[in-house]
């Protein structure tokens, strides 16, 4: 059985190769992930083992917040730590965020997103002559700052801005202002130059302490053991002296921490990417099942004629699977290999584009080739189990009549019935996992995932159905441009309705992806422009720069001070942002209480913040006093309720509800008075600012006169709302780019589907294209017959997806309405100009499948025109 | 003479392969078609009728030797020209496979007009399709048409651009007797009522006394030609040209 199936393959080679190449690019991509991640894992290893290398233990602390600062000890505390039996020396460090380097040129230094900037202190080791440094930083140049005024950089930030020992560095901080600096040293990270690309400030402790605003507190820090000391028996002893949230671990569980912390990271990094490599095999597998059914019913008389020497259905059923089994094995195999390629890519073009990442030599790892290998062959043994079980029923009697292969439409209603309930099966799953209470199973984005999967399975079943209609009517359109050849093509993509829906299906589902993409990326530009234009009321915003990327980012309180001057000033409200904890206490039946906590944004709101953004619509007041609080989504809550907030740095505090508020402006907004607010976070920094102009200035006016104050930070922006819809513009841009660079290899597979069917059809119908030939059809019309077709098929695959990916758009923009998504725009046409603008338009990529369809059918159709008619029309 | 041929061959050869698998299926050979004549070729197999019948047709390359369809060389033309001459000045029918399976009947009579861009005379088309009994037919595929009701359309579809002349290539082959006999009816008075030239390529005596003028090949040559044929005269040249 085996040699029949092998020589199988080998007839079939050259249909099967693309069926084998979809397969190559989703396994590659798959596996070409894993193995970067597992190489960049790697790296982060050895650099967490080496640093760590010297250090018996870490101290440090945990926090219940997952986007926090991250809690404090206090010296006093970790003064204890000094006194234990067993410590020789104590290394405390305090680090966090909030500063700003600015290059020579007084500009921020690698503006715009990218990884953040810490603010550290450094340790002096005891032997100022030694490098061993029992801290994570080392400096190798220059020396540790000293006091107030004297700044250490990474190396690899140093060399980025051209600082020098002894230069000037000119730092800004969220907290306060513009600083002028020397550097004094340059530190290195292990043996690495730069973490990934983070830079740091390092001062000494006091001044890192005032720097960061938290006077006599600590991050932590790092401990020697006399030697001969057992180390769990200091860790023991330290952990009994220190408050909860301090951890106390070996230096080597710190590194393995670490390096687990840094894998969890890279695995979301991980899962992301390969989602994509998933979908490009899911259209993989409708390219793999049409090849089969294709090949199946052109072999129908080949697998009759076993059946008639004696094989059973089941032996020629194993002969179609064996078949598939090859070549997803092949594939797989080619697959892995490609993936070692695109992993290897990644690591020279990365650093090229300014992201920086340890490397090591590429880590493959036997995980990587057991899903590589299951994934491509699993998917094609999935995909040809229908043609398979076709094949088994061929009939003895098929051997012997003349057209075996003629058209055999399933029943309609049954079609129609078992498509209905496959869709109705994935809709429900979709709407659960968007609205429904998933509880402790899956979380919602399985849901959400297996019922799109399930909802393209039922379209698929049901699209041969609208293939003839949708492909007459395209074919008419297009039979205007081609004349006979058109007509020709639109008649052949009606002749085969599940042939051309099957192949059409692959390019639905990668369109739909990118209509859906469009069309999300599209209705949240369509709600930024809509807030901005209707529910905002002031000119300007003064924001940190590329504050998208951060929204707790934040700024002194001068610049506001300063700007509140200004004559074209009528007045501003300063916007404070943190990460706080609503915890919510419902009693269950039998007097126990269930607590629920939800981490999210705390805003500290200035009296008249209402004033900036007029509600709809509101309950109570719009001004809480002291120990109050107002909200804009009134879940479980009423007026006069107590709402308690968990801050990370000061606890648990109780408010009480005095309004609820409705509109777009303050969807998702729970609000606290600044005094409060700052109380509360123990800093005082805000976020925004935004400034009404005086009567008569213009937009642009009051950012001109707003601009020289902010000379002095140019991490700072003020910026109109204009300015502000063409960021969130470029930024949307941006991402959109990105994933539709990903679902490139997703639309190219389907694409190649194209092209496999068309192949098959050319050799299927050669007796047919010789006759065309004979009567009178030349090269180049017969040429367009064939791209004409796949043009067809292709647009209908589009029209197939357009259509679902605006639905899954309204379907996820609906369930996030609670976000403030309120505007739902489908993006038909393109929304500016540029390259970015045109990509995001629908009525662009039904056209673009349009043409690739005329492209990837260009080998087909140049193998039709070449037929030698006399032989094409002897063929059998 | 040029003025009564509608083809001609001027000492056409043809040979396929190369080195011991050369073959020469025709030794220059010299064939002339007169117009509005039904001419019949007919030989044993590998007698290079068919071969005789595709280069004449434009549809394959000689190796030596020149073909005329009217004054027109063949051996000069591109493929496009050959292409263009096909669909305007020959007509074709093949003894299977025929027809577009995806065109009506009524598409696949017109589909050589259709391809030159040209609109089919209604009365012309009209006279034809009423002939050829096929008026009931025209909406139908060619899978919903008997074999003989195939071969009428294909006869239509040769004859509605009245082509210079007609090559039929066993277009009886796949028929039963009477429908061969209808069939060869409607070629006989397209050569008598309208004045079309017809050369059949057949191996079936019966067949091949419905023409004017009967070509005998062998070996690439044409070894004998008999006017008027009858069946029993026909089948007695054969076993003598089999001797």
């Amino acid at each position: 059985m085996l040699r029949v199936s092998l020589k199988g393959v080998w007839a079939h080679k050259v249909r099967l190769l693309l069926t084998g190449l979809a397969i190559i690019l989703g396994v590659g991509l798959i596996s070409g992930v894993y193995v970067y991640t597992d190489t960049i894992g790697k790296a982060f290893d050895g650099i967490f083992t080496d640093v760590y290398a010297g250090i018996d233990i870490v101290v440090g602390t945990e926090s219940d917040f997952s986007l926090g600062e991250g809690t404090y000890l206090d010296e006093s505390e970790f003064e204890l730590i000094q006194g234990v039996d067993g410590v020789e020396e104590v290394f405390p460090y305090l680090a966090g965020l909030g500063v700003t380097i600015l290059d020579p040129e007084g500009e921020m230094l690698a503006s715009g997103p990218g990884p953040p900037t810490f603010v550290s202190s450094i340790s002096v080791p005891p032997d100022a002559s030694s490098s061993d440094n029992p801290g994570e930083f080392t400096i190798v140049e220059g020396a540790y700052p000293a006091g107030e005024g004297q700044v250490a950089l990474d190396r690899g930030t140093a060399e980025l801005g051209g600082f020098e020992i002894g230069d000037p560095v000119t730092v800004i901080s969220d907290l306060e202002g513009r600083m002028e600096l020397i550097l004094a040293g340059v530190a290195v990270f292990g043996e690495q130059d730069s973490l990934g690309g983070t830079k740091w400030v390092f001062f000494d402790l006091p001044t890192t302490q005032a720097f960061l605003q938290r006077p006599g507190k600590l991050s932590g820090g790092s401990v020697q053991v006399t030697p001969g000391t057992p180390v769990d028996d200091v860790i023991a002893r330290i952990e009994a002296l220190l408050p909860d949230h301090a951890t106390v671990v070996s230096g080597q569980d710190a590194a393995e921490e670490e390096a687990a912390d840094i894998q969890a990271a890279l695995s979301f990094f991980t899962i992301f990417l390969s989602v994509f490599g998933w979908v490009a095999l899911f259209v993989g597998s409708f390219l793999i099942y049409n090849t089969f059914r294709i090949v199946v019913s052109q072999r129908t008389k080949e697998l009759a004629l076993l059946r008639a020497l004696g094989a059973a259905g089941r032996q020629v059923r194993g002969i179609v699977l064996l078949e598939a089994a090859i070549i997803g094995a092949i594939g797989a195999v080619l697959g892995i290999g490609f993936g070692v390629m695109i992993a290897f890519g990644l690591q020279q073009i990365l650093p090229a584009v300014g992201i920086e990442l340890p490397t090591a030599s590429l880590d493959i790892k036997p995980r990587t080739i057991l899903v590589g290998l299951a994934a491509g062959l699993g998917i094609t043994l999935v995909a040809a189990l229908v043609p398979a079980r076709r094949a088994s029923k061929v009939s003895v009697m098929a051997a012997l009549r003349e057209d075996a292969a003629g058209p055999q439409q399933a029943g309609i209603l049954r079609r129609t019935l078992l498509g209905t309930a496959i869709s109705g099966v994935g809709l429900a799953a979709l709407f659960f996992g968007l609205y429904g209470d998933t509880g402790s199973g899956p979380s919602p984005v399985v849901y959400v995932g297996v019922g799109t999967a399930v909802i393209f399975l039922g379209i698929f079943v049901l699209s041969p159905l609208a293939a003839r209609p949708v492909t007459n009517l395209i074919g008419m359109l297009l039979e205007r441009l081609t004349g006979t050849s058109g007509k020709l093509a639109r008649r052949n993509a009606m002749r085969s309705p599940r042939r051309t829906a099957a192949t059409a299906a692959a390019v639905m589902i990668s369109i739909t992806l990118v209509a859906l993409a469009s069309t999300l990326t599209g209705s949240i530009r369509g709600t930024i422009d809509d807030v901005l234009a209707n529910d905002v009321d002031a000119e300007v915003i003064i924001s940190p720069a590329g504050q998208f990327g951060d929204p707790t980012q934040g700024f002194t309180s001068e610049v506001a001070e300063r700007v509140k001057q200004l004559d074209r000033v009528e007045d501003l409200t300063r916007i404070h942002a943190g990460w706080g904890r609503l915890v919510s206490e419902t009693e269950i039946s039998d007097g126990e209480t269930q607590v629920d906590v939800l981490e999210t944004f705390i805003t500290g709101a200035e009296p008249n913040l209402a004033d900036f953004l007029p509600p709809d619509s509101f309950q109570g007041t719009l001004r809480p006093g002291p120990g109050e609080l107002i909200i804009s989504t009134a879940d479980g809550f009423a007026l006069g309720d107590t709402v308690v907030i968990e801050f990370e740095q000061t606890g648990r505090r109780s408010f009480t509800l005095v309004g609820i508020v409705g509109g777009r402006a303050w969807a998702g907004i729970i609000a606290i008075p600044a005094a409060d607010w700052i109380s509360a976070y123990g800093i005082d920094q805000h976020s925004q600012v935004y400034v009404k102009a005086a009567d008569g200035v213009g937009a642009d006016e009051l950012k001109a006169a707003i601009e020289p104050v902010l000379t002095d930070y140019p991490n700072i922006a003020v910026q109109t709302f204009e300015d502000l819809q063409s960021e969130a513009e470029a930024q949307l841009n941006g991402l959109l780019n990105f994933i539709l660079a990903l679902l490139a290899l997703a639309v190219v597979i389907g694409m190649l589907g194209v092209t496999n069917t068309m192949a098959l059809s050319v050799f299927e119908r050669t007796r047919e294209i010789g006759l065309l030939r004979a009567v009178g059809l030349d090269r180049r019309a017969t040429r367009w017959m064939v791209r004409s077709e796949a043009s067809i098929v292709s647009v209908f695959g589009a029209l197939m997806g357009i259509g679902l990916g605006i639905f899954f758009g309204w379907a996820l923009i609906r369930a996030l309405a609670d976000l403030g998504f309120s505007s739902f725009v489908i993006p038909w046409l393109p929304s500016s100009a540029t390259a970015a603008g045109i990509l995001g338009s629908l009525v662009f990529w039904l056209v673009a499948t349009g043409v690739l369809g005329i492209v990837f059918a260009v080998f087909p159709a140049r193998r039709a025109a070449k037929l030698n008619v006399i032989e094409a029309i002897a063929h059998f | 003479m040029m003025n009564h041929a509608a083809a001609r061959a001027e000492s056409i050869t043809k040979v396929y392969g190369w080195g011991d698998t050369r073959v020469k299926a025709l030794d220059e050979l010299t064939v002339s078609f007169d117009r509005g004549r039904f001419t019949a070729v007919m030989g044993p197999s590998g007698s290079g009728k068919s071969t005789l019948m595709h280069c004449m047709a434009g549809l394959d390359e000689v190796t030596g030797g020149t073909v005329y369809v009217g004054d027109e060389d063949l051996s000069a033309m591109s493929d496009k020209q050959l292409t263009k001459l096909r669909r305007e000045r020959i007509g074709f029918i093949f003894q299977a496979f025929n027809l577009v399976p995806t065109l009506s009947a009524r598409e696949n009579i017109t589909l050589p007009l259709d391809l030159a861009g040209r609109k089919a005379d209604p009365a012309w088309l009209e006279e034809v399709v009423g002939t050829l009994d096929l008026s009931e037919r025209l909406a139908h595929r060619p899978t919903e048409l008997s074999g003989g009701q195939q071969q009428r359309v294909a006869a239509a579809r040769a004859m509605v651009s009245r082509p210079d002349i007609i090559f039929a290539d066993e277009p009886t082959g796949n028929l039963d007797s009477v429908a061969s006999a209808e069939l060869l009816e409607f070629l006989q008075a397209a050569v008598r009522d309208h004045g079309q030239t017809i050369v059949m390529v057949t191996h079936d005596p019966v067949s091949a006394s419905y023409a004017d003028r009967i070509v005998f090949l062998a070996d690439g040559r044409v070894v004998d030609t008999m006017v008027d044929p009858t069946p029993d005269r026909v089948l007695d040249r054969i076993k003598k040209l089999e001797r």
